[in-house]
Parts: C-alpha cells; structure tokens; sequence
C-alpha cells in the first residue's frame, strides 16, 4: 500500500505542505517519548477493569503514564495499516489469538515479546507465544432461562439439538466461528476430536437445528439483550454476556460442559518505537495479584491460574478457567481457523442463504 | 419535462448570454473537483488496485474477480443487496411524498417546527435506533403484548429477526433524507401554477397530478437515487434485525477488509458495489431521467420522448381515475372531499418516524441496567454517568466542532460546483456530477482505510482535521444532490430580470439567488452535519481512538454491551439540537 515508487518528491512535498494548512503541526507525540504509552483495548468493560488491575499499578510501578484508546472489536485492519505506514499511534495492543495468525502469517506484523513460560510461573503455558501474550480467557457456551427450564436444562450441545426433550426457542450465532464446533458436538464428535473440522458432518448436523433457530445473532450485546428480555429459552453465547444478563437479574444459567475457550492478550506492533517499554508492560500483566484484579469487573478468567488465590470462591465459579468449569471444555484452535476461515465462512454463508 | 416545465432561456436570449459570459460556470466545480480527487479518487483508486494484483508478488492477476464469480455466494448476495435496496427505496418515496407534500402546503414557521419533529430520528445513533426497534417489537416487548391483548391470541407474533424488520428498519432511518430531498424542491413549485390550472378548468385531481406531482418529478428522482445507493451500503439494520435471509454486501465486504486481511478481495467486492451503483445510475438516468437533476440541459430529452409520453400518458390515467373517483365518492358520502386522507397519512407517518425516540427518552432515565420498555423504575443514573464523565463530554464537544466544519466545508465545495453545474454548458456536468456523488456509492470502510494510508503520509491520523476532510468526502454526494436539485428548479429568468434592471452578476446572485434558495441550502448544511455527526467508519480509523467522537464512543460502550448511557447520550443530544433549532428560529424571526 504505502508504495515506495509511487511517491515522488514533488507531490509529496505538496501534499505536505497542503496537511500543514489543514492540520497544524502534527508532532505533538514524539516530544514525551518514554514518558507514555498508549494501549489499545475493547473498550467497553475492559477500560474500567484493566485500568484498575494493570494500567494504573504501572503507572505507579514505573512512572510510565498509560493513555488507553478503544479498538474496533476485529482490530486486525487497523493493526496492519499500523505497521505499514509506521504510524505509531498505539504502542500495545489487546487481541485474540484469531487474530494473531492472521497478523503473524504469511506476513509477520509482530514484535517478538522475548516471554518464556519460565519467567511467568502460574500462566498457562499456551497462553505465551512469540508475539503475544493471553490474560484474560473467555468461553463460547450454552446458556438457557431457568425460568422455561428450572435447574435441569440442557447440559450439552446433543440437547441443544434435541427439540422433543427440551422444546423452546433457540439462538446461534450468525457466523461460522462456533455454531460449526457446536453442530459437531451435538452429532457426537468428541470435543477433544474436534479439529480439523469436518464440514460434511458440521452442515447436516446444522441442517437438522435450522427451523428451530428462531434468531441468528450478529453482536454480543443483542445476545445479552435475547437472553436477558426472554426472546429466546437457550442459546449460543460468550460467557461474559450470559453472565452480564444474570447479574442484571435475568433467570439464566451457563453450562460449561462442551465450551470452547480463547483469549485475550497484548501484542506490539511490529518495529514499535516504544517496544521495550510495551515488553515490561506485558510481563508486568503476568502477575496473579494483577489479574485478580480485573476479574471483580469482568467475567473471565485470569491466565494465570495463581490468581484464584486471591478471588472470592463465589465468584471464581463463574470463571472459564477456575479448574472445574476449565477442565469440561476445550481451547478452540485459531490456527486452523485462521487457514480456514475465508473457505468455511463463504460456505456457511451460502447455507444460511439456501435454507 | 412538459410545457409547464420552464426552459432556461428563450432561444434568442441563449447567445447573448454567452456573450456575457466569458468563462464557463463549470469551473467553479474545480475546487470540489480537485479536493475530491485528492482525498477521494486517488486513495481509492490505490485501494481497488489491490484487487487486481497478486497479494504476494504484486503481479497483475484477476483472482480476485475470478473466486468472485466462482462462487455463487457473492452474486447472490449482491441480488439480495439490490433487492432490500430496491424495497427500501420503493417504500421510503411512498411515506415521504404525502410528508413532503403536507408539508409543503403549510405555512413557513409550522413547517420548520414540524421539520424538526421530521428529523429527529437523524441525531440518533443508527444502534441505538435498531435497539430500541428490538425492545419494542421483541416478542415479550410491548407492541407484542398490546397486539396480544387485541386479537386475544396467546401466540406472540414474530415482528423481529426478518425482511420486513429490515425494511422497517431500513426505511426509517432513510425517511428523513428522503423527505428533506424531497421538500425544498416541493416547496419551489409557484403555487401560482396550480391555481392557473384550475382556472383553466382543470379539476383539483387533474392539477395535483399533471401540474404539481410532475413538477416535484426532480426531487423525487433524487430522493430515489440517494435512497437507494444509500441504502446499498447498509450494515448495522441488517445485521441486527435480519434473519439468516437477508445478508447484504457491506458486512461482507467489512469481514473480508477486518477479519480476512484480504484487501484485494474486498476491493473485488466493492468494485461489485460501485458497478452495480453506476448501473442503476444509467438505468435510472434513461427511465426516470435523472438529467432533470444532473443538468446538461441539451441532452434532457433526446431519445426519450416514447418514454415521456408513456409517462404522460400514465399520468393522465392516474389523473383521471383519481377523480372519478373522489367524484363518485362525494356524491356517495354528500360531497366529502376526503381532505384530511394527506394529513392523516402524512402524521401516521411522522408518527412512525418519531416512535424509537419516544421510547429513548425514557429508556435514559431507567433504574435497570438493561434498554427496557417500558422501564421498570425511573433514576438519573446514566445522566449522571454521561455528565460525570470527561470522555463524554469532550467526545460530545468534537462532534459538534467536527460537524459544523465539515458542514461548512462541504456546502461551500459542493454548492459552487452545483451552481457551475446547473449553469454551465457542455458535456463536462455530467462528469463533474458523477464524480460528487461517487463517494456515496464507495463502501465507508473502503473510504476509511484508503484515507488512513493517505493520511498517514500527510501526518493527519488522529487530528480533527483529518476527521472533517473524512466527512467533508462522505457528506459530498447528499449536499450536491440537494443543491443542484434546488438550482435545477429554480427561475433563472429572475437573475436575467435583475441583470435587465442594471445588477451585476455578484449583485444578482447576493439579492436576488441566495435569497431565494436559501432554504436548500441550510438543508444541504444540515445534510452535512448531521451525516459527520453520525458517522462512524472514519471516525474509528482516522480518529484511531484518541480522537474520538460520539458515535465513536457509543459504538466503544455498545460492542459487548448495550447499556442506558447511550439512551441518555441520544437524550441529551436531542435536546441540544432542539434548542439550538428553537434559538435559531427565534434569531431568524427578530
């Protein structure tokens, strides 16, 4: 994109001097280097939270001051055009492993965060790669309304698909990413036998729920609002917006048998400026103390399985990784997604279009 | 159009003129020209070419195009796209004529007090509008319940999560633009006409449709086409009211820029938008006659009079049996006219506009953590949290700054290249007007990321300055089309009488032009406000977050969560604008 050819001196020169009308000196940053850094989070809950458990304990920790910004939740575009134009305007960034590959091949646009296992005792060994870092876990699950139900609602993705035995209005999401390990669970694929997909078997299990799904969701806030306003009995969600429903008050439960989990978790921009200062921030965000913290504010799991010391035992049942909701699940592979993405999605696409 | 239509200028005049004038007007295009080609033509351009070569090695390759149609997904969703557009626009010209039209037989004052009533629905987020669409007609939702109470039926209807859900949605957040084309074009028809008309003997059905409804043909053209290539590039309504049925173009071609990192794929599927765009430009320019908008007055009607005379001809129909009815029926009914159906129609239609924010308001002052309707205890929580917080505010403070500018930029671009257009000669108008509304047709993302990397050259990511040449681009299209649309219908003969009578060229333009189309213009500079206060796309890549505007910071809070705050923030920026339009109204008066 930023092509070097294409840029003569010229016109260069002329678009630079046309900027500097309209814009003013734009070099108000380079001027405080080392003093800030700027992170890029989800926004949302997550700005309270790690305000409170990282950003402000760094602050006092080193004297670096931590401007944090709001990314769009596939931050991946912007993460990219970062890096090619050397734009420098956010030093750290929170992403998911999804869209780590994607920004690690075929190109790399990630600095290596030079983090062993070793010096990060407690966090979950896969939760450390070469260019990123996982704090905080979530989980694709199942939840359903105790109010249609009672206690006894389905415990697993067979009973998802099970209308005779549990009949009432279901949900699923609107893209590939998770109704497809779904549709495979509930025609008896062992979760641990997931990956790779096969999609044969995925698209005539999906065939048999389709007039059943009264709503195909497409944000996480409207599957917080199905479950919460009763539109629909059981469906599909991410953890953190069930539960967001049931502190609100809404009479709903979480199953965590057959979920599927994922992170999130800092990289850097490729040839950051601030590198080194984004590096001890992430390994700052390793400890346990830290990542008690976030979890009174946000309903995920720290990384690092030490923290549960310090959490309330009441509320680290409602966590993807406190160790009984953590062992009936399985991490999804973002690998194979990220390679295969583009192929399945263009399918589903066209099943949803045909039904 | 017909004899009633007025030809710029009797024949013997025209060479006069051009002896006056010695530069062509189509040059006061050139600033517009030459800002769009800079901010717009070029940084796209780049981006598109990405389609076109190999992601690897930068060889010239058609893959792209080939996986396009390879699969028969695309050009089905592109028939849907078209589709939903097409119903979109069919009903918004339905409920925005009888609006347009009632509101043009009422007195100046009531008009732009109902105006505002009219536009309500603008100053809110697109979300925050498709949520309070969702509480209202979910299935335990109130409207459900009230139906439920009527027809006795324990069975809740489904309302939600369908075509029809999408067309409501759809049609309601384009009503507005639909009405606001309409209407200055509407109120510029000399009421003078009509009367002559049924002076002449013709009876009221005959004059409404062969004297005024052919006369507000132009403004009715161009609601349709911003409508339509409006509605082309929708996203939120569908994605959250639709069923598995309806998807459209601009989600996929946002998964493939966000998710898939395919940038030369998503420029395949964008070019797929604009051509499909420019094609029903064309057709629409040969069926329609859209050059009663674009100008070029040479070329009006050539090859068309078969097409014209249908026209006529159908018009004549219409004509007839609307008043051999209303005929009948007074006889029947003892000589009721049925005046109070436009009315009637028109404020159900206001009514249904207004509806979403009506259940806002309250929604802003809720006890519950949720949008509920109707809310479950009343507190000034969320209030206190939009007042309490810097963020808000400051995000508030730039959106009016960032609006206000880009409204003046792009009336000022736009209008001159407008007035060029409709008083200039040659074959150079249609160009020029194809090149200002091009970047309505042009996805938002794709805008977007073309501007980040041409920005990032320029040192403008993350500046205010970059956030209004973003919006100025995006604003463009709507500001010309409803400037050009106002100067197409406006008498220019009055500028030849005040020439006659001794005024210069400047001296006409300032007493007697402005003046008299000054209606059109604040609504093109109302156009260009509220379209940067609601945009989002540039004001996530190029704001990058640390400039950060209101929707910008609604989309932030609402991603994972809808919470009231948002309900509150539209409360609040409906009662500034209100009030701003009150002071204004008031100033005018004095």
């Amino acid at each position: 994109m930023a092509d070097p050819r294409t840029g003569g001196p010229t016109r260069r020169t002329l678009l630079r001097a046309g900027a500097g009308l309209l814009a003013a000196p734009a070099v108000l940053r380079p001027a405080q280097a080392a003093e800030q850094i700027t992170i890029a989070d989800n926004g949302g809950p997550y700005g309270p939270a790690f305000r409170k458990a990282f950003y402000d304990p760094f602050e006092q920790a080193t004297g670096v001051k931590v401007v944090n910004v709001v990314h769009p939740p596939e931050p991946t575009a912007q993460f990219k055009s970062l890096v090619d134009t050397k734009s420098t305007i956010w030093d750290v960034v929170l992403v998911s492993p999804g869209h780590v590959w994607r920004l690690a091949k075929p190109k790399n646009y990630l600095e290596p965060l030079g983090l062993t296992p070793a010096e990060a005792p407690g966090v979950m060994p896969e939760m450390i790669w070469p260019g990123y870092l996982g704090i905080d876990v979530f989980a694709t699950t199942l939840a359903y309304r105790t109010d249609k139900y009672g206690e006894n609602g389905p415990q697993s993705w067979a009973d998802f698909w099970n209308v005779q035995k549990f009949p009432g209005r279901r949900a699923l999401y609107k893209q590939a990413t998770g109704p497809m390990e779904i549709a495979l669970m509930a025609d008896g694929v062992e979760p641990s036998q997931l990956y790779p997909l096969d999609l044969d078997r995925g698209f005539r299990s999906l065939d048999k729920i389709r007039k059943h799904i009264a709503v195909w969701w497409g944000s996480g806030a409207q599957s917080t609002q199905l479950l919460q306003s009763g539109e629909v009995d059981m469906l599909m969600i991410w953890n953190a917006r069930a539960q967001a429903a049931i502190d609100g008050g809404a009479p709903a439960k979480v199953v965590w048998n057959q979920g599927l989990f994922s992170s999130d978790g800092w990289s850097i921009p490729l040839g950051s400026p601030k590198a080194e200062i984004g590096k001890k921030f992430a390994r700052f965000c390793t400890d346990p103390a830290r990542q008690a913290v976030f979890t009174e504010f946000l309903s995920y799991g720290p990384t690092n399985l030490q923290a549960y010391d310090r959490i309330d035992p009441k509320r680290a049942a409602l966590l993807p990784t406190y160790p009984s909701n953590l062992k009936l699940m399985r991490q999804s592979n973002d690998e194979w997604w990220g390679d295969n993405f583009q192929r399945v999605s263009e399918r589903f696409e066209d099943w949803m279009l045909s039904g | 159009m017909s004899g009633a239509r007025l030809s710029l200028a009797a024949p013997g005049l025209l060479p006069a003129i051009r002896r006056v004038r010695l530069v062509n007007p189509l040059w006061l295009a050139v600033p517009g020209l030459l800002f769009l080609a800079l901010f717009f033509l070029y940084p796209v351009a780049r981006l598109l070419l990405l389609s076109l070569q190999d992601a690897d090695t930068g060889a010239l390759s058609v893959a792209s195009y080939s996986r396009l149609f390879s699969r028969n997904i695309y050009v089905r969703v592109l028939q849907n796209t078209f589709t939903i557009a097409a119903q979109t626009t069919g009903l918004c010209l339905l409920l925005a004529y009888p609006v347009a039209y009632w509101l043009t037989s009422m007195p100046a004052r009531r008009r732009q007090s109902l105006l505002l009533l009219v536009l309500l629905p603008f100053w809110t987020s697109a979300l925050v509008k498709a949520f309070a669409w969702i509480v209202l007609l979910a299935r335990t939702g109130v409207v459900a319940r009230l139906l439920a109470d009527v027809t006795g039926s324990a069975e809740p209807v489904e309302m939600l999560y369908g075509r029809g859900a999408v067309l409501m949605g759809m049609v309601h957040a384009l009503l507005p633009l639909a009405v606001m084309t309409m209407l200055p074009v509407m109120t510029q028809i000399d009421q003078q006409y009509l009367r002559a008309a049924q002076t002449l003997g013709a009876p009221r059905a005959q004059a409404f449709w062969r004297v005024f409804f052919q006369l507000s043909m132009p403004g009715v053209a161009a609601a349709g086409l911003l409508v339509f290539i409006a509605s082309l590039g929708f996203f939120i309504t569908p994605t959250l009211l639709g069923g598995p049925k309806d998807p459209m173009l601009g989600p996929l071609i946002i998964t493939q820029i966000q998710t898939m990192l395919n940038w030369g794929f998503a420029g395949a599927l964008a070019a797929m938008l604009i051509v499909t765009a420019l094609v029903t430009c064309a057709v629409y320019d040969r069926v329609f006659g859209l050059s009663t908008v674009s100008g070029g007055t040479g070329r009006q009607r050539e090859g068309r009079s078969w097409l014209a005379t249908l026209g006529m001809a159908g018009l004549a129909l219409v004509a007839n049996l609307h008043g051999m009815l209303s005929e009948r029926l007074a006889r029947l009914l003892g000589g009721h006219r049925f005046n109070w159906i436009v009315p009637a129609i028109a404020c159900t239609v206001v009514a249904f506009m207004v509806l979403p924010i009506l259940v806002i308001f309250p929604m802003g002052f809720t006890s519950s953590r949720f949008l509920e309707f109707p809310p479950p205890g009343y507190s000034l929580e969320w209030m206190a949290t939009y007042f309490g917080s810097e963020m808000w505010i400051t995000a508030t403070l730039r959106s009016f700054g960032v609006a206000f500018a880009t409204a003046l930029a792009t009336t000022a671009l736009a209008g001159l290249a407008a007035l060029g257009v409709a008083r200039g000669q040659g074959r150079g108008g249609g160009l020029i007007f194809g090149m200002f509304l091009a970047p309505m047709v042009v996805p938002h993302i794709v805008c977007a990321i073309a501007l980040f990397y041409l920005f990032a050259q320029m040192s403008l990511v993350a500046t205010d300055a970059g956030l209004i040449i973003g919006h100025t681009v995006m604003a463009m299209p709507v500001v010309f089309v409803t400037i050009l649309a106002i100067l197409k219908n406006y008498d220019w003969r009055l500028d030849q009488a005040a020439a006659t009578l001794g005024a210069s060229r400047s001296r006409a333009l300032r007493r007697v032009t402005l003046p008299l189309i000054k209606g059109g213009l604040a609504a093109a500079f109302l156009f260009a406000f509220i379209w940067s206060f609601e945009e989002l796309t540039v004001a996530i890549f190029i704001g990058g977050g640390l400039k950060t505007t209101l929707p910008k910071a609604m989309w932030d809070d609402m991603l994972l969560q809808v919470n009231p705050t948002l309900a509150a923030v539209s409360v609040v920026v409906v009662l500034i604008v209100v009030s701003l339009f009150a002071v204004a109204q008031r100033l005018r008066r004095e």
